[in-house]
Parts: C-alpha cells; sequence; structure tokens
C-alpha cells in the first residue's frame, strides 16, 4: 500500500537518528530525492558532525541504513538508499 | 548457527507504542550490591560506589522509541532489570508487540543496528560508558543460549580431535558468550584472532598436566 507517507516516515528516521547522534541537530537537513525507482534519502549535517554519522569504518552509516532498509521494507518498499552528502 | 527469528512473542498486550516505566531510577539501580564482587566485564565496575541514574536510561528509551515510531513498528518499550552479572551502569530495554520480529531482522542485523545507534546516543566523550542492551521478544536470551550450547558442543569436539576449532566472525557480544561458556569446560581454552569485524573465537585443546608428556 505505497502511498506518501510511506516515504515521509524514511524521511523522519534519518532525521530522528542523525539528530540523536550529531552535535548540531538543526543543522540536519534530511531530503527524499525524487525520480529514483528506490526511495532514496539524502542526508545533509555540519560538516563538523560528518563524521558522527559515517561512524568508525562507517559502522554508525551501515547501521542507520540496516534500520532505513527494514523501514522501507515495512512499507512496502524492496529497499531504500541513503546517501550522506556534504 | 544462525538461529532464526522465530515467532515466540511475548504477551503482546494492548500494543501501545509509547510505554514507559517511570521508576526508571530504581530500575536500574536494582543491580548495585555491596557484595556483587567479580564481574566478568570488570572494566565498568567500581565496587562500593553505589551507581546513581543519569538520565541515560530515560534518553535511551525516548531515542528508541522516537526510532520505532518513525520506523511504523508497533512495538511496546521497556526498561528491565540488569542481570547479577552486569556492571550496575548497564541499561537493559526489552521490545515487545506485534512488529518486534520486523525490529530483529535476518539473524538479529536490525536489533544490533539499533542497539549500536543507541549506545553512540547516549555514550559521548566524557562520561563514563554505559552499555545498552537491548532484546526483541526474547531473541537474545534465545540466542545466547543457542551458542552457549554451540560452544559446549564444539568444545568437546575439539578435545576430542585434539584440533583447533575456529568460529565464524562474530560481535563482541557473542565472543563473550563463547568464551563464558567454555571458561571452566575441561581441557580447552578460548581466546580470540583477528581485528575489527573479522575477529574470530578460536578453541584450542590444552593438554592436561598429568599426560604433558605421556
Amino acid at each position: 500500500m505505497p502511498g506518501p507517507a510511506k516515504n515521509e516516515s524514511l524521511v523522519g528516521l534519518v532525521e530522528v537518528v542523525a539528530r540523536a547522534l550529531v552535535d548540531h541537530p538543526d543543522q540536519v537537513h534530511v531530503e527524499r530525492v525524487k525520480g529514483d525507482k528506490h526511495p532514496r534519502i539524502e542526508l545533509q549535517v555540519a560538516p563538523e558532525d560528518i563524521g558522527k554519522v559515517i561512524g568508525k569504518d562507517g559502522r554508525t552509516a551501515q547501521s542507520i541504513r540496516v534500520l532505513l532498509n527494514a523501514a522501507a521494507t515495512k512499507a512496502g518498499a524492496v529497499r531504500a538508499f541513503l546517501d550522506i552528502v556534504d | 548457527m544462525s538461529s532464526n527469528v522465530d515467532e515466540t512473542l511475548a504477551g503482546a498486550d494492548d500494543g501501545a507504542a509509547a510505554d514507559k516505566p517511570t521508576d526508571a531510577a530504581d530500575a536500574a539501580a536494582g543491580g548495585v550490591d555491596e557484595h556483587a564482587e567479580e564481574a566478568p566485564r570488570a572494566l565498568a565496575a567500581l565496587p562500593s560506589e553505589p551507581f546513581v541514574e543519569d538520565g541515560r536510561a530515560d534518553k535511551a528509551l525516548d531515542f528508541l522509541v522516537d526510532v520505532l515510531t518513525a520506523m511504523g513498528l508497533d512495538c511496546t518499550v521497556d526498561l528491565m532489570e540488569n542481570d547479577e552479572t552486569d556492571p550496575p551502569g548497564d541499561i537493559r530495554i526489552e521490545v515487545s508487540g506485534d512488529d518486534a520480529d520486523t525490529l530483529i531482522g535476518k539473524k538479529g542485523q536490525t536489533l544490533a543496528s539499533i542497539q549500536f545507534l543507541a549506545n553512540r546516543v547516549i555514550n559521548r566523550p566524557s562520561m563514563p560508558r554505559r552499555h545498552i542492551l537491548i532484546d526483541a521478544a526474547g531473541y537474545r536470551a534465545r540466542r545466547e543460549n543457542a551458542l552457549a550450547t554451540m560452544a559446549c558442543r564444539l568444545g568437546k569436539q575439539a578435545v576430542d580431535e585434539g584440533k583447533i576449532i575456529t568460529f565464524e566472525p562474530m560481535s563482541a557480544q557473542d565472543r563473550r558468550v563463547v568464551h563464558l561458556a567454555l571458561a571452566k569446560f575441561p581441557g580447552v581454552v578460548t581466546k580470540s584472532e583477528g581485528k575489527g569485524a573479522t575477529r574470530r573465537v578460536q578453541i584450542i585443546p590444552v593438554r592436561e598436566t598429568a599426560d604433558a608428556e605421556g
């Protein structure tokens, strides 16, 4: 059952997690990129916070992707992608 | 070894998404005991000093509720009492409800991720580290039992065949279960080899001193 709410919740999930991880939650911007087959979510944070959302060996980013995929599956998508942009 | 997600859901009551106990401080302080001597993870265990809840248990619960809500999962989150062997600062959280299986994920992957992130969120440099342990529908408890049973079986095999047995790479938490399960197992020692994500437990048979020169 796809609908507008489904991608909003993916954006919301990334926002919740990113805001909790960084030092500057007010500078967290999350957007759904239009036009892709699968949901693609772009995450932008303050330059000094990028390391916090990526983590050692990318472990934090990987963990966010796992949750994002679980949420996407739950919402009816096959999978979702997360891009961290600077 | 990979025990799959199985369907024993602990009592899924009325499934209110944000059911938090208010006695957070009481529950978390429950494990503090004057004569709780040698906790296996002695790193975090500071004896005699009674543990004072610093609000991070509530912060962890809030984070979990926010994440589960954003994921659209219908779950209940509860703060649990620590085991006697836990350092008093540890935070145990149990997730139950209709969607707990989704939170577990394949081989517990999703559960491991949310636990990792929760630990990141509440542990900042400059504070003493507090481990968050998250279980969903009893998955981790079942898995630890299965892992300990397998460790003992492989321990016996190592002794019988006189060969070193090496596990697949596992998380620190899982390796600890294996080490503890075989700590008192006669005829073997365990150690971990490798670095980072490829670190594996080895079971090494040792000769008893009695038949050393046999």
